[in-house]
This record gives structure tokens, sequence and C-alpha cells, in this order.
């Protein structure tokens, strides 16, 4: 009362003054003012190209050595969006999760905007005339210069790191993070050339790979993936089929997808190599010098002999390969190679790879170097060695004591924190470039884009500190005007050839190889002795190259944090897989925190219990950990939005683990929750144990007497609904099981295509992550008994996106017909329609509807110029699924029709499509006879996902075929 | 052929161009039309570029091909198209993008024209219908009652809140609804439509260019500037450069006195290398999406949708955007549509525009 009297005294009630405010917010809305938005349009378009029109450059991607071909999609002038480019003789169309993933990070707030002295900008002048004052002062005292790169991205790079070289006299140390220096040191043992083989697994008709995750990380996985996918093609000739043995510790991508996979601890790796290249050696009448015989465990030993029988029978179409970083390992693999007639046939040294050159023991010599005050100049380029690498601590403390530390890495790194110098390089879709992956084949960089920062080429920073600047145009140019187009025959005009070699993006030079070499035997007797094995006790570590993050360069990419992992589908940080063998004996389940420890070293991880591994190894990834890989590596920076625990890191630093063969594994009392995205993992029900046939499968000796074999007919179901008539076109797409590796390429391809957003850990925990497809993973068996009759765990893959149902369930329940049937058999959802009952994702079988809890994570405006403009940004509260990349549908069919030609169906493909390397998707119109999908779709193998429903999937499948020779 | 013939043909050919697919001449024709006529005639004298009648006899075959095809490589080598560049104040010829074929097809075209007296295309009926062509915008003139009736139920509510609560009299009620009134006569109507119907938004630009002057009087066709259209999703304001193509030599409007200021700025933005930040008058929510090759190549003139530009001083939003009026059209479309477009109309699926 006193209070409704003073508010009458001021001359306004509280009510009345809510009644004026109400009706000045309705006047608002009605006024007929409109926002202004400007339109500024180009003062010059580059020739060709259009406002609101994508424009395609062939290039290389830069994200790994592999150098495979990309073709950049610059819409208004920012690249877009990376994909394979099917003219490249390597990748052939391919293109990787981490490759399709290295698009964002050139938008990467965190890129260093020009020069830096320590902490503070600067100008490059001053960084030029620092680092040359010092260059020449080492010159007069004697004093050592040194760079320090990983395997040169190409020859251009290569030469200006040898003009650099040749000026100061500085030596050009090379390692890889990811190490291959085995098998170039084995070769150079048994062949006397230090190379590193290219592998042809499409030759091959039986694989054995001991412990190389060939399909995963290994060398050039999206080469190696098309050609191993090359012979799990189903064909008239189905007895042509590979056979792959895997034996490894881990349950790798490559063994997921092997025939026989067999687990098998690192510390046996010699023993099993020696005793399968014993028993080739008896079946193919070896008579030359020979290495101790080995010995493996029985399980092993059974596989072995059996790999043995059918790589004496292929002999000619037959490889080894190993992943193995000891030498005497890599020196039997050859043996082996060179017993099966396996060089010049299904590997060639020569014409060999250059994808990884780099040398295990250089690191350490320039380590000591450092200790002793002996280099003056060190200049990084392309690694990050206070982290990448097992020395990195000892490389922290001795980096120090030299005068002059340069790195050109364009995002900060623990390199440059103790750096003083930072002379940023371009991303490399800025740079001009090449490539050389193998010999004969050159792949050239261009840029798609001008430089976003004040950064500068590294050929261009190396050129001028050589006392020859040249823009790394020119020098490119001028490499490849006396090196490969002297070497050519096709085009007599440079500017020709150069125009069409930037057009294909890559160019194969006829050039003769280097010869096979021949194998020395004797290299067998030489064989460095076998370490003692590890006590039993301890736990054998086993730091591997995810397919996510790979060495951690990409630590900052929040697509690759949130990418799951292939076999263990969790993301966002490491953690440590334990055979479910040693976790019950630990009393360790997913989540429970544990320390590996050896020495004075420790990481802090979560447990996960991996069906399939070896018994006493412990499996944690590399990559993670990286104090100076930003916020997005120490955790999504949702927090500005969201009230979410902050974790602090992301994972645990496993460099310092890799060579050791033993570790402790200690149990931790606290629980650190795993953030998976698919936490059910078998196909047969818990109860029943019966085998649901969502995923269907069967063995190639079944397939050979039954077409149909493991794919029973459909159920007739009854629909409720009236069948659609589809009288033009209508869409459906095709994944063969058989040929999918669960390479997650197409996971993040459809991310950048359709702009879906990242959510953070705490959200893929509570399953909120938003990937319009996932890669389902399952085991055989039931949980905690995933071994097969077989005596193995089996593992397969389904991509699993919205099926575009002819009666979906979705469609039926939303209120506001927000999601609806097309007339080409589209399950539209329109968003502005959308108020968020999420019936439809209740009502979804196949559970691919994603709803936005939040408006994620669009507050990076840098890296929001990596969206797609074809593409609707939704926002909170609003359903979305995959729309089978309707947006390229639709301008197929305005590029068709402004050409005056009929749209045909198998002239579409979406972003997933595109990038399998494995080219398992087949997309297209059901109607179109004769196209690609009506095959696909009239194979005896095709199935579609719970038919008994009666929903009528638009999204078919082809059953998995294992090859159980064994 | 006889320019009385030809023109006949034309004019006979522009009647039934709509059923009918265009002759191969006609097609040159129309290419010439929407490609070069805006610094080139035949016949009629020097405009931006030289007057090509006869220039299949002044150069070879091989000089015009390669000169039309990449006109730019030519003026950085050739000592004629040098000279050429000299003449005409060094405004180089821009890079139209045809394949071959087109290029070909202009050749002949500039062929058989240059046979006759003076050019005859600009009279053959080719160029874009005149401004007054009747153009109807598919839901123009349809009253929309119910905001009007709306405001007046709102209206009475409150003049009775006024009599009940606040104890107004019979005058003060009278006032209120009669301002109401006076305001919606006034022209409060026109604001009170559709909520988000824009039609009549016309924005002063930074830049007073007008349409009038450019598609209507000079008669240049739209793609000529908004050649974008054409082949890409988004017709785009022309950038700069094409601007300056003309406007590197006129500098004043005709029959003024002095250089006009307007053109003035838009030369001042060009040398400063300044961008003009134009204001947007057509805009769809970015849940929509429209493609302008798709409905230019089913022959949908730009009028359909924006209007009779060509009397716009000020450009100004025609048609209301809204989705009723998209898809009105794609249901009926309007009686002088193409044929092809009659059978078929626009799809109807929601993700033929949302997704």
């Amino acid at each position: 009362m006193n209070e409704a009297q003073t508010d009458r005294e001021d001359g306004i009630k509280r009510r009345e003054f809510l009644e004026l405010l109400g009706a000045a917010f309705a006047a608002a809305g009605c006024s007929p003012r409109r926002p202004k938005e400007a339109v500024v349009p180009a003062l010059a378009l580059a020739e060709g190209s259009l406002p609101g029109r994508a424009d395609w450059y062939a290039s290389t991607c830069g994200a790994c050595t592999a150098a495979c071909g990309a073709l950049v999609k610059v819409r208004d002038g920012r690249p877009i969006k990376l994909e394979g480019n099917p003219d490249h003789p390597f990748s052939r169309g391919g293109l990787c999760a981490r490759g399709q993933a290295s698009v964002l990070d050139l938008y990467d707030s965190r890129r260093l905007r020009g020069p830096r002295k320590g902490d503070a900008p600067a100008a490059w002048g001053e960084l030029d005339a620092a680092v040359m004052d010092a260059l020449r002062a080492a010159g007069r005292s004697g004093k050592a210069v040194r760079l320090l790169t990983g395997t040169p991205a190409g020859p251009a790079e290569r030469a200006a790191a040898a003009a650099f070289t040749a000026r100061h006299g500085a030596r050009h140390v090379v390692y890889d993070p990811v190490s291959r220096s085995a098998v170039l040191e084995a070769h150079a043992l048994t062949h006397g050339r230090r190379a590193l083989p290219r592998y042809h697994f499409a030759q091959a008709r039986v694989i054995v790979s001991i412990a190389a995750d060939f399909l995963g990380s290994w060398v050039s996985p999206v080469e190696f993936t098309r050609d191993w996918a090359a012979n799990r093609r189903p064909a008239d000739e189905w007895d042509l089929m590979s056979w792959h043995g895997q034996f490894e510790a881990m349950m790798s991508l490559t063994g997921a997808n092997a025939d026989l996979r067999v687990p098998l601890k690192p510390s046996e790796e010699r023993g099993a190599a020696a005793l399968l290249a014993g028993l080739v050696a008896d079946r193919v009448g070896w008579t030359g010098p020979r290495a101790a015989r080995g010995d493996a465990p029985p399980r092993a030993a059974k596989a072995l002999r059996d790999a043995a029988d059918l790589l004496a029978a292929a002999k000619g179409r037959a490889l080894v390969v190993s992943g193995s970083s000891d030498v005497a390992v890599q020196v039997l693999v050859n043996w082996t190679n060179h017993m099966l007639a396996a060089y010049g046939a299904t590997l060639e040294l020569a014409r060999p790879s250059f994808q990884a050159e780099g040398d295990d023991a250089s690191l350490p010599r320039l380590v000591s170097e450092l200790e002793r005050g002996e280099v003056a100049v060190l200049v990084v380029h392309g690694v990050n060695p206070a982290y990448d690498n097992p020395h990195a601590e000892a490389f922290r403390a001795a980096a120090r004591k030299a005068g002059l530390v340069v790195t050109l890495s364009g995002l900060p790194d623990e390199t440059s924190a103790l750096a003083h110098w930072s002379a940023p390089d371009h991303h490399a879709l800025e740079s001009w470039g090449d490539a050389e992956p193998g010999l004969g084949v050159r792949s050239l960089r261009q840029p798609a884009v001008a430089p976003l920062y004040d950064t500068r080429a590294a050929a261009e920073t190396l050129l001028a500190w050589s006392g020859r600047p040249a823009s790394a145009y020119d020098h490119v140019r001028a490499l490849w005007r006396s090196e490969v187009f002297a070497r050519q025959k096709a085009a007599a005009d440079f500017e020709a050839f150069w125009s069409e070699a930037l057009r294909r993006g890559a160019v194969t030079s006829p050039e003769p190889g280097r010869g096979e070499g021949s194998f020395d035997a004797g290299a067998l007797t030489r064989l460095s002795p076998e370490p003692a094995a590890p006590e039993a006790a301890a736990f054998e570590p086993v730091p591997y190259a995810s397919t996510m993050l790979y060495d951690g360069r990409q630590a900052g990419n929040p697509w690759l944090q949130e990418l799951p992992d292939p076999v263990t589908k969790a993301c966002w940080g490491n953690w440590a897989s334990l055979a479910p063998e040693d976790a019950a004996r630990l009393g360790v389940i997913e989540g429970r925190l544990v320390r590996l420890r050896a020495g004075a070293l420790s990481a802090v991880l979560p447990a996960h219990v991996q069906p399939g591994q070896a018994p006493g190894s412990v499996v944690a990834a590399l990559g993670y950990g990286r104090p100076a890989a930003g916020p997005v590596a120490a955790n999504y920076p949702l927090e500005k939005l969201l009230p979410i625990e902050r974790e602090a890191g992301g994972g645990a630093d496993l460099y310092p683990f890799v060579g050791l063969r033993s570790v402790s594994v200690e149990v931790l009392p606290g629980m650190s929750l795993l953030a998976k995205s698919q936490t059910y993992d078998h196909l047969a029900d818990p109860l029943t144990k019966k085998r649901r046939e969502h995923l269907r499968e069967t063995t190639l000796q079944e397939l050979l007497s039954d077409p149909r074999a493991g794919n029973p007919p459909e159920p007739t179901a009854a629909a409720l609904w009236p069948a659609h008539e589809y009288k033009g076109r209508k869409w459906a797409m095709s994944v063969d099981l058989s040929l999918c590796t669960g390479c997650s390429a197409c996971v993040v391809a459809c991310q950048a295509e359709n702009n879906v957003p990242v959510v953070g850990k705490a959200e893929v925990r509570k399953g909120r992550d938003m990937a319009w497809l996932r890669l389902d993973r399952y085991y055989s068996g039931t949980p905690g008994e995933e071994v097969s009759e077989s005596g193995e765990v089996e593992t397969a893959f389904q991509p699993m996106l919205c099926q575009h149902c002819d009666n979906a369930p979705c469609e039926t329940v939303c209120p506001v017909l927000a999601t609806v049937h097309s007339t080409e058999g589209l399950n539209m959802q329109v968003y502005n329609r959308c108020v968020g009952t999420r019936y439809c994702a209740n009502n979804c079988p196949y559970k691919v509807r994603r709803f936005n809890w939040f408006d994620y994570a669009h507050q990076d405006q840098t890296q929001n110029l990596a969206l797609n403009p074809d593409v609707t940004v939704r926002t909170r509260g609003v359903m979305e699924k995959c729309s089978f990349c309707v947006q390229r549908i639709y301008a197929a069919s305005s590029e068709a029709k402004s050409e005056g030609r009929a749209l045909k169906g198998s002239q579409v493909r979406p972003a997933c499509a595109q990038s399998c390397p494995a080219q398992a998707i087949v997309f297209g119109d059901a109607n179109e006879a004769g196209a690609p999908l009506a095959e696909a779709l009239g194979d005896a193998r095709s199935f579609r996902v719970l038919p008994e429903l009666g929903v009528g999937p638009g999204v078919h499948y082809r059953t998995k075929v294992r090859n159980k020779k064994v | 052929m006889k320019p009385a013939i030809l023109a006949a043909a034309l004019f006979a050919a522009a009647a039934v161009r709509a059923a009918e697919a265009p002759s191969e001449f006609q097609r040159n024709a129309a290419l010439f039309q929407s490609k070069c006529s805006k610094c080139h005639t035949v016949g009629k004298g020097d405009r931006v570029g030289p007057d090509l009648k006869g220039v299949t006899v002044r150069r070879t075959n091989e000089w015009l091909t390669s000169f039309i095809a990449k006109p730019g490589a030519l003026l950085d080598s050739d000592p004629e198209a040098k000279k050429l560049l000299e003449r005409f104040s060094g405004v180089r010829m821009p890079d139209a993008g045809l394949s071959p074929a087109q290029t070909a097809g202009l050749v002949a075209y500039l062929e058989a024209v240059s046979a006759g007296p003076s050019g005859p295309e600009e009279d053959a009926g080719l160029a874009e219908d005149p401004p007054e062509a009747k153009v109807r915008l598919p839901d123009e003139g349809r009253r929309v009652w119910w905001p009007g009736a709306a405001g007046a139920l709102v209206l009475l509510a409150a003049a009775l809140a006024a009599w009940r609560l606040a104890g107004a009299g019979p005058a003060a009620m009278l006032a209120l609804l009669a301002a109401g009134a006076g305001y919606w006569s006034l022209g409060g109507r026109a604001y009170h439509r559709l909520l988000g119907d824009q039609r009549g938004y016309a924005p002063a630009q930074p830049i007073a260019f007008s349409h009038k002057k450019h598609a209507g009087e000079l008669g240049i066709a739209c793609l000529n500037c908004h050649h974008a259209a054409e082949r890409s999703d988004v017709a785009g304001v022309p950038s700069l450069e094409v601007c300056m193509s003309c406007h590197g030599v006129v500098k004043k409007a005709a029959g003024a006195q002095g250089p006009s200021p307007e053109i003035a700025k838009l030369t001042a933005a060009w040398e400063s290398r300044g961008a003009v930040a134009w204001n947007r008058v057509h805009s769809l929510p970015r849940y929509a999406h429209f493609s302008h090759r798709a409905h230019v190549a089913d022959g949908i003139r730009c009028q359909e949708c924006h209007g009779p530009v060509e009397t716009m001083q000020t450009l100004r939003q025609a048609g209301s955007l809204s989705m009723g009026w998209c898809i009105n059209c794609h249901r009926r479309p309007p009686a002088e549509a193409p044929s092809h477009w009659k059978r078929s109309g626009g799809p109807l699926d929601c993700a033929a525009c949302h997704w």
C-alpha cells in the first residue's frame, strides 16, 4: 500500500509503466524501418570468378607429408572446403579427416599476425637483420648453424633449405615426429639405399601387417586405403579378394578391417617377424643365409604359419609391412618381401616414396650439440621439437644454450615459446609450393587466398637468409622450368605446361627408376641383438599417431578434437586403453584415472577398456597434452556460453613414452568420463545374445556358394501409408560396408560442407554431438565376450546418417510440418519452421537427428570465415540432420539448367561420397538406369537397416564380406 | 541478306521467341546484345570501343577470334591492339568468358550485319522489352485486408479501454479514432501490410546511380552489368571495374554542362581503391536460398521479380519477396511466361529453397 502510494506520488504506477513498456515494444515491432545492410562489391573480380559462385583450385594438401592432391573451393575469395583431387596420382580423389580439417587451421584466430621478437610484434626487416647478423657472427666464430625441419614439403622447400645450408655451412637436420626412420634404415642395410619404398597395396592379394596402421596413419593412408579397397571391391571375380592379416597390440583402424587380427605385444614383434620370415624361407626354399629363428605366443605362431602359407602361395602378389621402429624387425620384413618377390611388384624401391625422410638419430645428435653450446643459430621449420618427439624435454633445456633460435611456425607453439624470433610461414592454402610424394610425381601447391596476415612463405624466408631473395612463386616456377618442364616432352611451351600443371595439380614425369637394388642377405647376420624382454608384470606402452591428431600439430583444430576415434569412439583428449583381462585384474572400468609411470615420467589418463588389445600393453594417442596449443586443445571455449566445468589440459603428452619398453600402470582414485559418441558397442542383444541384423556380414567362402549369403530377403512390413510415386528422380545412396574402413574422412567432410557445429567435451558426454554422419563401430559377441568363434574380436563399421525414409516416422509426428517429404525422395528439414519439439528425434529409429541445445560456438569471427554460405547456420532450438547435401543437388540442377542439359543423378556427389578414399559411398538417382547407384542397389549384397519397420529407407548398405581363408 | 528483310525476320522471331527455339543468328545477335553492345555498335559510330562495322574485313579471323577470347593477352602483346588501346583512352576490353563456339558465333554475326548499310540490331526488337512493357508482379495490386482490420480492432479496443479505465469522454474517444483514421489514410497503410513486407523500400545510395538512365534511356541490358545472374546464384552488385569500363571515358551526363558529381564519386572510389558500400534493397532471409541462374535459364525476365527497374531513378523493392509471393509464381506462372515454364511451374518442395 505504502509502496503504491509512493509510486503514485512519482506520477506513474509500476503497472502503468509495464503497460507502456509493452505498448512501446509492440509499436517498435510494427515499425516500417528496416535495418540497413551494406553490399560491398569487389573493386575488380579475379578473372573468370563471379560473386556467389565457387571457384576450384587444384593444390596440394599441407596437413602432413603424404601430400595428397586437393581441390580448394573458394567462395567470394575465401577457401571454405578442401576436397580430394581425382587427377592426383597418389590420392586419386580421396582426402583424409585431417586434410579436410586443415581449412579450419587457416582461420585459426591464434595464428601469428606477423613476425615476433619473443612475445612482441616485430617487423620483417628487423627480424631479417637480426638473423643475418647472427648468421654472419656464426660464420666468423665458426660456430654451428643448424636448420631443423620435418620431411621437406617438396623440392621447392628442399632447394630453399639447400641454398640456406650451402650459404652458411649449415647442416640440415631432418626428423619426423611420427617416425618411419626404421624402414629407411633397414633398406640402407638390406638394399644399400636409405629409402622409403612406395607400397602398392592394390597389387597385393595377401597382405600381412605387423603393427603398421596403413589405413589409419602410416605413411600415406589415403593412397593405401584406395589401393587396399581395390581388392575388396565386389566384382564377378570375388575369389580375387585380398586376404589381410594384422598382428598388433592396439586395436588400430587397420586391424579393425583385417580378415585376421591377432594381438601381439611390441616386444613380441621381433620374434613374430623372425618366425614369419623363417616360415616363408622354408616354403619358398630360401638357400641363402638366414636370421635366427624367432618365436611368438601360440596363437600368433599358428596365425603366422597360416599367413606364411598364404604369402608363399601368392609369391609376387604378396606384401608384408611393419610399423615397428626396430630396425631389425624391418630388416626381417625386407627379407620376407624379398623372398616373396615383392620388390618391383607390390613395393618399389626403384621409384621410392619421399613422404618420410627423417632420421631418428639426428635429433639427439642436435640436442647434444646444443647442450655443448656449439650451435649459434638454430632455425626450426615444420616441426615442433619442444613437444613432438621423445627428446622434447632435453631439447627445451638445451635450446636455451643456442645463440639464436628462430621458428618459422605460423602458430604459437611450444618451440616458439622458447624461440628468440618467430618468422611465421603462410598456411598451405596461402603459399606457392610443391611436393614430390614419390619419384616421378610432382604436385603443385598454389595459393587459394592472399595471405591473411603479415606472414612470409618459409621458402622465401630461407632464400632471403641465403642472400638469394626470390618470391616463392618465382622460386617454384624456376625449379619447375629446370627440373620438370625440361624432362617432359608433351608441352613445348613452358607457359602452356605450367598452366596445365596448375589446372591438374600434379604432373607425372616418366623418370627412369633407380632400379630395385639387390638384397644383401648379409644384413640378416648383422642384426642387433634382441633386447631383453620386459618383466612380465610391467605394461608395454604403445604411443600411437591417431586418426584425429596424428603428431599433434592440429591439436588446436576443433573439428579434429571433436572427431571420435574410429575404434574407441571417444574424442576430446586421449585415454589409456587396456586389454579387458588387464582391466579386470586391476579393477579398472572406463573413465577411471590411471597413471603411467616410467622412472620420473608420468602421465595421468582416463582408462579405456579395449576388446582385442594385447594383454600387457597400454595404448595411448600422441598429439594431446600440448601446453601451448591454445584454448581449443585445452578444452573447447564453450565456457563463454555454458556453465560447464573447465578441465585442465586436453589429455596427456605421450611423446616421452615413445621408445620405452615398459611402464607401470597405477590406478588412481578419481574418474574422468570419456566423451564418446557411441556407447553401445555390440550387434548382439546383451540378453538374448542374438545378433541384430542391422549390419550384415558374411564370409567370402559363403558368398561364393550363395550370392545372398548373410543377407536374407527383407521381411514384408505393412505400411500405413500409400507408397510415394517418384516420377522423376529419387535420390538414394548405397554404402559398401566391405570397403568402408571407418577412417572418418566423411565425418569431417560433412562437418565442413554443412556448417555442423562443434559442441565441446561436456556436451558430447551428454550425447549432444551434432555430427550428421556418424560412423558406428560394432564388435562381435556381447559385452565382455567379444571374442568370436574364430578366436578374435571382429569389428565392423557402418556410416549412419539420415536414411531419408519413404514413410519417415519423423514426418508424421512433427506438429508444425517442419520435416516433410520432397517429390524427389528427400526427407527435408525446414529450419525456419522448426519449433524444437524434438518429437521427430524421439521417433527416429536410426537416431540420426541432432538438436541445437544452444547457439553453438559461432563467436569466433575468424573461424566463421570457413562457414559455407550455401548452408544455413542453425540457431538454438532447431532440429537438424543430413540433407543428402541438398545444396549440391540444387547447385547441380541450376548448373545443368543454365547449360541447357538435363541433370543426371550420377553427377551429384555429396561431401561424404566425394571425400571417401575407399569410394565406399555411391549416391544418385535410383531411377537412373545404368548408373552406378542402380547397379549397387541391384546387388545381391544390398540391404537396408531395420526393414521390418516398413519405413522404406533411402540409404542402402552392402553386406560386409570377410575373407576367412584362415 | 537485305537489312529490311533481316529486320522483319527478327521482328517476327522476337514475337515468337518465347515459344520457339531461337535460330543461330538470333542467338548470336542476343549474345552481341548482352555482351558487346554496351561498348560497341555496328555502323553507328564509336562508343566506348570501336564501331565494329566491317571489322571482319579489317582484321583476320584469327586475330579477331583470339582478341575476343583473350583480350588481355593481345592488348599486352599485339602492336595493333596496343594502338587501339591508345585510341580508346586505355579502356581495356574485359574478358567476357565466351566459349570458342560463342566466339565463332559472334564473328559470324559481325560478318553478317556488316554487310548491311547500318547495324539493324537495335531496331530489331532484340533489346530488352521497352520500359512501358506491361509488367505485372505476381501479387501486385492484391490488397491484404487483415492488417487494416486488425488495426481498426486495436484502435477500437484502445478507445474502449480509454473510456472504461481512464473515463475518457466521447470527444476524446472520437479524437482517438479520428487520429487513427487520419494516419491510415495519410499513408500509414503503406506500411501496415504483412509483417516483413518491404515493398517500396528505396534507400538512398552512396552514389545516386540511376537505373532509369542506364537500363531505360541507354537501353543497356541487365545482364551487361549483372552478368553473374546468368552463371551464379547471385546476380551481384557489379564490381567497380564494370562501372569504370564505361566511366573511364564517360565523365558527364549527356547534355550536361560539367562533369557529373556522382561519376566523380565513382572515379574517386576507383582511384583510391576504396570500397563503395551500397545499401542492399533486395534481401532474403538467410534460410531461404534463391538461384538467379536457374531463373534466368528458365527465361524469366528480371522485371518479373524486380519490377520496372528501367523506370526507377532510385532502385526500390517492387515485389514483397515473401514466401507466398514466390510460391504463387511457382504454382501459377504469369501468362507471359515462356511455354516450357508454364508446363512445369517451379518446384514446390520446401528443400527447393530451404536448406
